[in-house]
């Protein structure tokens, strides 16, 4: 670590990682509500889990981005960040922010939320992974405009690298979009199309850019590859990542009442989202064969690696299975769009976060990695996490096809409960698939503690 | 002074003009059916392997870059093709 | 040292190499990937409305796509002749070439404007069939590509200008004109796909 003011970072992954928990435990209770339906009912009915499930993975991963942010913006524009004082301050609001709103939703029924928190004043609550109270919407904005305050200047004030540019780039986007969160028109149609420009061009838009922007920065300091290299492959990266996404958004406008050229455009552009899912798998393998040193964190290299290939499976492959509108017209809503969800997020988002936590935790611990013994314990975390997560994808495909079959093709359609019926082993495989996650998540949580010979301060 | 590659581009740019009459005649002739869609596909097919070869210069690059393309025009022409064929009946 | 080894063309001297940077190919493949789809929906989609796709086609104007067809297989022989000038240090003549390239897009666009228009005008749009979707979809897609190839032809003229290109190197100069022959090939299948097979 060159700049102590990356040490801000600190706290935002460890906040991260204890959201992480939250989200598995949430996770489980709700897989275990699929087939147990009274489950923790009445305290924890399913769409609270869902939400506590949905909104925790969001907000760990934008406490991931930040932290990542705040690690590599000094080191990129080689000076100290801006204002480590606001940085911490906008983490500890973020986090009680973010624990009230939990609180929120665990403590007293939805619809009470709302009337305590003023919804009616500007409704913005409702909406799948937009239930956060107008008031905490307010706040993310709030700790969104401050952090972005403080790492442009930042990045204003020393070198301009390609890195922190497309982050940046991408921290923006994700800040404007989210302006969308507050516009809810009345036509239903109307609403869930903009309701799209906040989650599918955060996640299929600038969230790719900010994942290209940490895997380029993690994989200049393990492989020592020449920044030029990788600065292009990250612009060919982030060209195909926008071309593809920004109309692929078209994929979500097929049967929500859009005019019809969405089914053609929706289709073309977004069977093409997986390219700059595949180029990020080349860059990150070609990196690596390249290399030009032997870093001793191995475990970041591997979780380097693992993002590239999860990330292809989970949102290129696993997404193309059903983004085809003629697929789609039967896939829609099913078990296939959870387990393209799970893979996705996980091979994604999940995954660059924990490389970069891999990656800086070490080094703002006064070293530059962990110990062999600590390596091989998070080791066994990724295989652990990773292995689950492939075969709950593989179980929820499962339960998604027979689903399609006997819901929607069959020549005798059946209505949906009895469909989840006949389904319910796969959903007991995916519940033993989620504790084997949890399992490793134990594990990958563990290696923090593991101590041995260290290896020299960096 | 003419350099051999200016030839080949001038050549091609040559055929490429031909080929482009050719197509628009067919079309112009008013004819129609699986024989005009073939000749217009294989024109293309040919036209586009003139300019990878000879404006894009893949002709002196790896072999593979050049399988890549002229299989690209393949793989659209064989496509069009058996679409062309299934709206036959 | 022979200037002409320093930049030649690809195999002049037996050395297999692709030409230009290798980031373009691969934006050009995705890019190659897109329009393969688009082509396939397109003939697929008329598989299933045979009668449609014909009736509408013959409102197109074939004249127009002639005329762009030309268009654009020249720009495309300009862009080649600018890389050999360069290659031999002839820079104005490299510089002619350039902008006579720009001047043949540009033409493209003017034509391309004019058809446009004239559907507008009658009255057709996005929405008025599957036919008029693909061919609005496709043709304007394409139409962007044009217009950011004549982008990148403007940044290479600049550069051309500024000495970035010569017997010295012309990878900037291959690297961008490969994009410009891509934004004709597409248009080599578009015009007897969308205009002329039925």
């Amino acid at each position: 670590m060159q700049y102590p003011s990356q040490a801000v970072a600190k706290p935002y992954f460890i906040a991260a990682l204890g959201l992480f928990v939250a989200q598995i435990l949430f996770g489980l209770i709700m897989g275990l509500q699929y087939v147990v339906g009274d489950f923790l009912f009445p305290h924890i009915p399913f769409n609270v889990a869902r939400m506590v499930h949905t909104n925790a993975l969001i907000v760990w991963l934008l406490m991931g981005f930040m932290g990542a942010t705040y690690y590599l913006v000094p080191e990129e524009a080689e000076t100290e960040l801006h204002s480590p004082r606001l940085a911490r301050a906008l983490f500890w609001i973020f986090l009680v922010a973010a624990a009230l709103t939990v609180v929120g939703y665990l403590a007293v029924p939805y619809a009470t939320l709302a009337q305590i928190t003023g919804n009616e004043l500007l409704p913005t609550m409702g909406r799948e992974f937009l239930e956060q109270p107008t008031i905490t919407k307010i706040g993310i904005v709030v700790v969104a405009l401050g952090f972005l305050y403080n790492v442009t200047l930042t990045v204003l004030k020393g070198r301009k690298t390609a890195i922190s540019s497309v982050l940046l780039l991408g921290l923006w986007g994700l800040a404007l979009l989210f302006l969308f969160a507050f516009y809810n028109p009345h036509n239903l149609v109307r609403d869930k199309f903009y309701w799209w420009f906040v989650v599918h061009l955060w996640v299929e838009g600038v969230w790719e850019l900010i994942l290209a922007a940490i895997l380029g920065y993690v994989l200049i300091r393990i492989t020592g590859v020449d920044r030029e290299v990788i600065d292009k492959w990250i612009y060919v990266i982030i060209t195909l990542a926008l071309v593809t996404g920004l109309i692929g958004t078209g994929h979500h406008f097929f049967w929500i009442g859009t005019p019809e050229y969405w089914q053609l455009w929706g289709s073309v552009f977004s069977a093409l989202e997986p390219v700059p899912f595949f180029a990020m798998t080349l860059f990150a393998f070609n990196m690596v064969r390249k290399r030009r040193r032997q870093h001793p964190n191995k475990a970041a290299t591997l979780w380097a690696l693992g993002t590239g290939v999860m990330a292809f499976l989970g949102a290129g492959v696993w997404g193309f299975l059903h983004t085809l509108a003629p697929v789609n017209y039967y896939t829609h809503g099913t078990q296939i769009t959870a387990a393209h969800g799970h893979m996705a997020f996980y091979g994604a988002y999940v995954m660059v976060v924990l490389t970069i936590i891999s990656y800086a935790m070490p080094q703002m611990r006064g070293r530059a990695a962990n110990s062999d013994a600590a390596q091989t314990v998070e080791m066994w975390g990724f295989w652990l996490m990773t292995v689950s997560m492939v075969l709950i994808t593989l179980f929820l495909t499962g339960a998604g096809i027979l689903q399609v079959w006997l819901q929607r093709v069959s020549a005798d359609p059946q209505p949906f409960m009895a469909v989840q019926d006949q389904i319910a082993l796969f959903y007991w495989m995916r519940e033993w698939a989620g504790v084997a996650f949890l399992v490793g998540l134990v594990v990958y949580l563990a290696s923090f503690f593991v101590g041995g010979r260290k290896e020299a301060a960096a | 002074m003419k350099h051999p590659d200016d030839e080949r581009a001038t050549r091609a740019w040559l055929l490429l003009t031909a080929g482009t009459l050719a197509t628009w005649g067919l079309g112009a002739a008013g004819l129609a059916g699986p024989w005009l869609a073939a000749a217009v596909l294989t024109i293309a097919v040919a036209k586009g392997r003139l300019l990878v070869l000879d404006f894009m210069e893949l002709r002196g690059a790896p072999r593979v870059w050049r399988v890549v393309l002229e299989g690209w025009l393949l793989l659209v022409g064989a496509l069009v093709l058996i679409a062309y064929a299934i709206g036959l009946k | 040292m022979n200037a002409n080894a320093l930049s030649p063309s690809p195999a002049a001297d037996g050395v297999r190499r692709l030409p230009g940077d290798l980031a373009i190919w691969v934006f050009i493949l995705a890019e190659m990937a897109a329009f393969a789809v688009f082509f396939a929906a397109y003939a697929f989609a008329r598989a299933g409305n045979v009668e449609l796709f014909d009736a509408a086609q013959e409102t197109l104007d074939r004249g127009a796509g002639l005329a762009n067809t030309l268009l654009l297989v020249t720009g495309g022989w300009f862009a080649a002749k600018a890389v050999h000038a360069a290659r031999r240090d002839r820079i104005a003549a490299a510089g002619r070439a350039l902008w006579l390239a720009l001047a043949c897009g540009a033409g493209f666009l003017a034509v391309k404007a004019m058809e446009y228009a004239d559907k507008f005008a009658a009255g057709v749009s996005l929405s008025t069939n599957t036919f008029y979707l693909f061919y609005f979809s496709l043709t304007f897609f394409h139409f962007l590509h044009v217009v950011l190839g004549m982008a990148i032809l403007a940044i290479l003229l600049v550069r051309l200008r500024g000495g970035a290109y010569g017997s010295h190197g012309v990878l900037g100069l291959e690297t961008g004109t490969a994009y410009w022959h891509m934004v004709d090939l597409l248009w080599i299948v578009l015009f007897p796909l969308v205009y002329v097979m039925r």
